[in-house]
């Protein structure tokens, strides 16, 4: 049904009469004189017979005129036809940009689909009606707000990307309820698969229309993978789920791969809605990544892989400079991920390099070496000049050094290694002893210190200490109260120069701690703030768009990941902290870090996976149970809209006008035309091979 | 003066063809119908009491004791009528067609004097004298300064005029019509003088514009003949109508002229004179 915008035009159509006229009266022709009029005559009889309508019957120029001014006639009184579900005056296109919408059952993508549907909205709203666009992906994003301009629009619809994320379907609806409120009479048209969460009641304002996309709910997804060292790290356990989201079983291969080579596949018979689990054992220990990939194809692909990151490959290392301690040696080795070198101080003092023993100071040259000799050689450490060198080796990677009893010259300690002092006998140069002090009796200076939290380290029994006097750098963590004086640190842990250290201020063997449940906890605390595990904070597995926060160390001034896409992000640290939230990208991400053009002091990798059972399932939902403005006036009219017809008219007229020109000057044309043969066939005679 | 002598000179090669013979009123180089004294031996026929006993043939006699005269073809003049319409519709274009319809009625009354035919001038119009019939070559100049005058006037009234001719001529002939036919009576004329025994030969003179005209925007087309107008808006479909109409009225008069075995000749008078004469008379069968 066509209404009219402005029907006064109409009234222009008086102007058709007036062609009409123009045509029936005599015009004022201009007289010539001819031989004779027998031939005209004979030739107009039937032309131009007595009645004047028949004269009109053959002039193709004034039906042209007519068709013309009827057509501008129709377009100035601008049709419309309403064009139901269209949109109101003003219209908010909410994109669902979420995982789910990259699924290819609908041609070539749902958000494609979204897409060329907005466009057609777009396209049939009136000229006056106001567009917005906004992008429901991880976060909402308004591309566009309240334009006019058709261009802006499609532009805007350009500029939306699949995610790879959830979608904050919440956040956009009130985005667009907070533009809706600001404009009467406004459809929300949202354009997604339903596969989003919603809050149980979301009031809106609006009339909220739901364009449902995707047909299929076959899929299959990876709905988790995650990999474990076994105890003692002997190998790697890979833990796999999948699931099938489809209505129909389905057999799907998944294979797994270790750091990029195949380690085992499996034929996994998925019932509808059903899941497998599968557990990949014997996988080897120094894998860093592996990968869960489901062969062939589903309507959704992004959900078919999956990555996991270990940190197998990266086990710090431990030194314990020791003459022999079978407590700490024991404890240790049963802590996984710690790769631990025995070290006896002989060995340690003669690892130095001359370079470094010319820095040592005179205090460090007294150490009483004679005693190191004396001592017999760790078990199964040979003191062989194969065995130094392995030392030297070990101590210069060392994350950590413990020194169990030892007070070497910090000097020759490596830079960048912690250290852990137990029993210490003599002052180094962070701590001083002052004196010796006997079984003192413990007490915790704060219980919640993630140190000795729950670790009961209070009830330990204590035979002899070293009295340590509590450095600037350091906070005590166990105390001895002492009558009359300030309490003497028994354990103390800080950090100075770049370098963690934590001081126990009595000698195992000269106290039950070993003994003690304690003992591991407080060890396992220590070791992992002393080594902390590397890549230091850095998470393995993050959620797609979510943010990575690095503790960066002060003197690190570059960071850089690279995505899988092979694009590298420089990220800059501010307070230590380094932010990473370009993980819109599922797969590995590799971060190194460095000081100025060094190579990287860390390497760490970690991967973006989907998981999400929201967008591996498919199915369309039917129904957002979205409520718009409930009892706001207009809410049937509104769903209907204006569709303009005076564009395509105007062409047409246009068309038509150009039509009527050259039919009027048909003559001149067909003299043109004759012309041109003419001389094309004198060109043509004059060539030489004619 | 119409010709030079080299013109002359060219035009004496040429003869009148003549597809019929026709009775003539002297002697002269054309067949007749008639028997005569030519030296052409024709038929017998049975002696008749006051034939002239000097013709019996005298070998039949000998072999069959009958009298037989021998007759001979007869050799006459043909009288050749040229028409000539003036009416002031042939007063018209560039070259002008009266002018150029008097020039080819001066060149062929030339070749038939020459001929030694009679050649008799019919002017269809008002305001000029007879032309009796004249014979000899020394009757060129008249025959020439006559054309040189001719006026044009008055109505064209093919029809009457035409029919008029028919009844008056005493000795049908060769007969060439000079005219533009601008008249509904032109099957009236032209059937009179199919009808009264004449060789007739149309020659269609038009003059370039009548051909294509080249009119353009609305217009009122005055007859110069009648005064009577005609209203048209000259565009590219109205010629185009105008020239399929003209070559469909050619069509009809040639049809029609076909049916009553005349000559129908089309001229325009932007071809030159010695083409008309040499070429397109030659090709159409009135000269040789």
């Amino acid at each position: 049904m066509i209404h009219f915008f402005a029907p006064a035009a109409f009234a222009l159509a008086a102007l058709l009469p007036v062609i009409l006229a123009m045509y029936l009266l005599k015009l004022r022709r201009t007289e010539r004189v001819v031989s004779s009029t027998y031939l005209w005559q004979r030739m107009v009889r039937d032309v131009e017979a007595n009645a004047p309508w028949q004269r009109l019957r053959h002039n193709l120029l004034l039906y042209l005129q007519l068709l013309i001014l009827a057509l501008l006639v129709l377009a100035l009184a601008r049709p419309f036809s309403w064009a139901e579900g269209r949109g109101g005056q003003a219209t908010i296109l909410v994109l669902d940009t979420s995982a789910s919408m990259s699924a290819t059952d609908a041609s070539p993508t749902r958000l494609d689909a979204a897409r060329a549907q907005a466009r057609q909205i777009v396209d049939g709203l009136p000229d006056d009606a106001r567009v917005t666009v906004i992008a429901a992906g991880q976060q909402a994003r308004v591309l566009l707000s309240s334009s006019l301009d058709r261009r802006q629009a499609h532009l805007a619809l350009d500029r939306v990307r699949p995610e790879v994320g959830g979608s904050d379907m919440a956040a956009a609806l009130e985005l667009a309820s907070a533009v809706a409120a600001r404009q009467p009479d406004t459809e929300i048209a949202v354009l997604s698969d339903g596969r989003v969460e919603l809050p149980q009641r979301l009031a809106l304002r609006g009339n909220v229309r739901y364009l449902p996309l995707g047909t299929s709910g076959d899929n299959q997804a990876v709905g988790a993978l995650s990999v474990r060292s076994m105890p003692g790290g002997q190998y790697l356990a890979a833990f796999v789920q999948v699931a099938n989201y489809g209505e129909s079983g389905v057999e799907r291969r998944l294979a797994l791969y270790a750091d990029g080579q195949l380690a085992n596949a499996y034929d996994l018979d998925l019932p509808a809605h059903g899941q497998r689990a599968v557990v990949a054992e014997q996988l080897p220990p120094e894998t860093e990544v592996v990968e869960a990939r489901l062969l062939g194809a589903d309507v959704l692909s992004l959900d078919d892989r999956a990555w996991a990151v270990t940190r197998a490959g990266a086990r710090a290392s431990v030194v314990l400079v020791s003459e022999g301690n079978r407590f700490l040696e024991t404890a240790l080795g049963l802590m996984p991920d710690l790769a631990l070198t025995v070290v006896s101080p002989v060995q340690l003092m003669t690892s130095v390099s001359p370079e470094q023993e010319g820095d040592v100071p005179a205090t460090a040259t007294a150490q009483p070496t004679g005693e190191a000799v004396a001592t017999p050689a760790v078990p199964g450490q040979a003191a062989s000049a194969g065995d130094e060198a392995a030392a030297a080796e070990a101590l210069a990677a060392a994350d950590l050094v413990l020194l169990d009893t030892e007070t070497p010259p910090a000097a020759i300690l490596p830079l960048s290694a912690n250290l852990l002092y137990l029993g210490p006998l003599r002052s180094t140069a962070y701590f001083s002893v002052t004196g010796r002090l006997d079984a003192p009796v413990p007490r915790l200076v704060d219980a919640t210190d993630p140190l000795v939290a729950r670790t009961a380290v209070e009830q330990v029994s204590i035979l002899e200490a070293s009295r340590l006097a509590l450095p600037a750098w350091a906070r005590p963590l166990l105390v001895a109260d002492l009558p009359g004086d300030e309490p003497a640190p028994l354990l103390l842990a800080g950090q100075v120069g770049g370098r963690r250290i934590a001081v126990l201020a009595f000698d195992l063997r000269r106290s039950d701690l070993p003994l003690q449940v304690s003992f591991p906890l407080l060890l396992a605390n220590l070791i992992d703030w002393l080594a902390p595990e590397q890549g230091a904070g850095v998470p393995t597995q993050v959620g797609p768009g979510d943010a990575v926060s690095l503790a960066v160390p002060p003197e690190v001034d570059r960071v850089e990941v690279r995505t899988p896409g092979g694009a590298t992000v420089r990220l800059d640290p501010v307070a230590g902290r380094a932010v990473f939230a370009e993980t819109g990208e599922l797969g590995l991400y590799e971060l190194a870090w460095g000081e100025g053009g060094s190579a990287p002091a860390l390497r760490a990798r970690f991967a973006v996976g989907l998981f999400s059972g929201l967008e591996s399932d498919l199915r369309p939902a039917e129904d957002l149970h979205l409520q718009g403005a409930a009892g706001e006036a207009g809410e049937e009219a509104s769903l209907r809209a204006r569709r303009e017809w005076w564009r395509p008219l105007a062409y047409v007229a246009l068309l038509v006008l150009v039509v009527e020109w050259a039919v009027y000057q048909r003559a001149v044309l067909a003299r043109l035309a004759g012309w041109l043969r003419a001389a094309l066939r004198r060109r043509g005679s004059n060539l030489p091979w004619s | 003066m119409m010709f030079d002598e080299p013109f002359l000179r060219q035009l004496e090669r040429l003869a009148l063809l003549s597809r019929r013979a026709m009775a003539g009123q002297m002697q002269g180089e054309r067949r007749s119908p008639r028997r005569g004294q030519s030296v052409e031996f024709a038929d017998y026929r049975p002696y008749a009491p006051g034939d002239d006993f000097r013709r019996i043939d005298w070998n039949a006699y000998a072999r069959l004791e009958r009298f037989f005269i021998k007759l001979f073809v007869e050799e006459e003049d043909v009288t050749v009528h040229l028409l000539i319409d003036t009416s002031r519709s042939m007063d018209w274009g560039d070259p002008n067609k009266l002018w150029y319809a008097a020039r080819a009625a001066g060149a062929i009354g030339y070749v038939a004097l020459a001929g030694l035919d009679r050649v008799a001038v019919k002017v269809l119009g008002e305001g000029n004298g007879p032309f009796p019939a004249q014979r000899g070559k020394r009757q060129a100049m008249t025959l020439f300064s006559y054309l040189e005058r001719l006026q044009t006037g008055g109505p064209t009234a093919l029809g009457p005029r035409l029919r008029a001719y028919a009844a008056a001529a005493r000795l049908p002939g060769p007969l060439v019509l000079f005219s533009d036919l601008f008249d509904p009576g032109w099957t009236e004329g032209l059937g009179a003088l199919a009808a009264r025994g004449f060789e007739v030969t149309v020659l269609h003179t038009l003059a370039p514009d009548e051909v294509a005209p080249s009119l353009e925007g609305d217009l009122r087309l005055v007859d110069v003949e009648s005064g009577g107008e005609v209203e048209i808006t000259a565009d590219y479909d109205m010629l185009a109508r105008y020239r399929h109409g003209l070559a469909d009225w050619q069509a009809e008069v040639r049809r029609y002229c076909a049916l009553r075995e005349m000559r129908y000749l089309s001229v325009v008078t932007d071809v030159p004179f010695e083409e008309l004469l040499f070429a397109v008379l030659r090709r159409g069968g009135v000269l040789s």
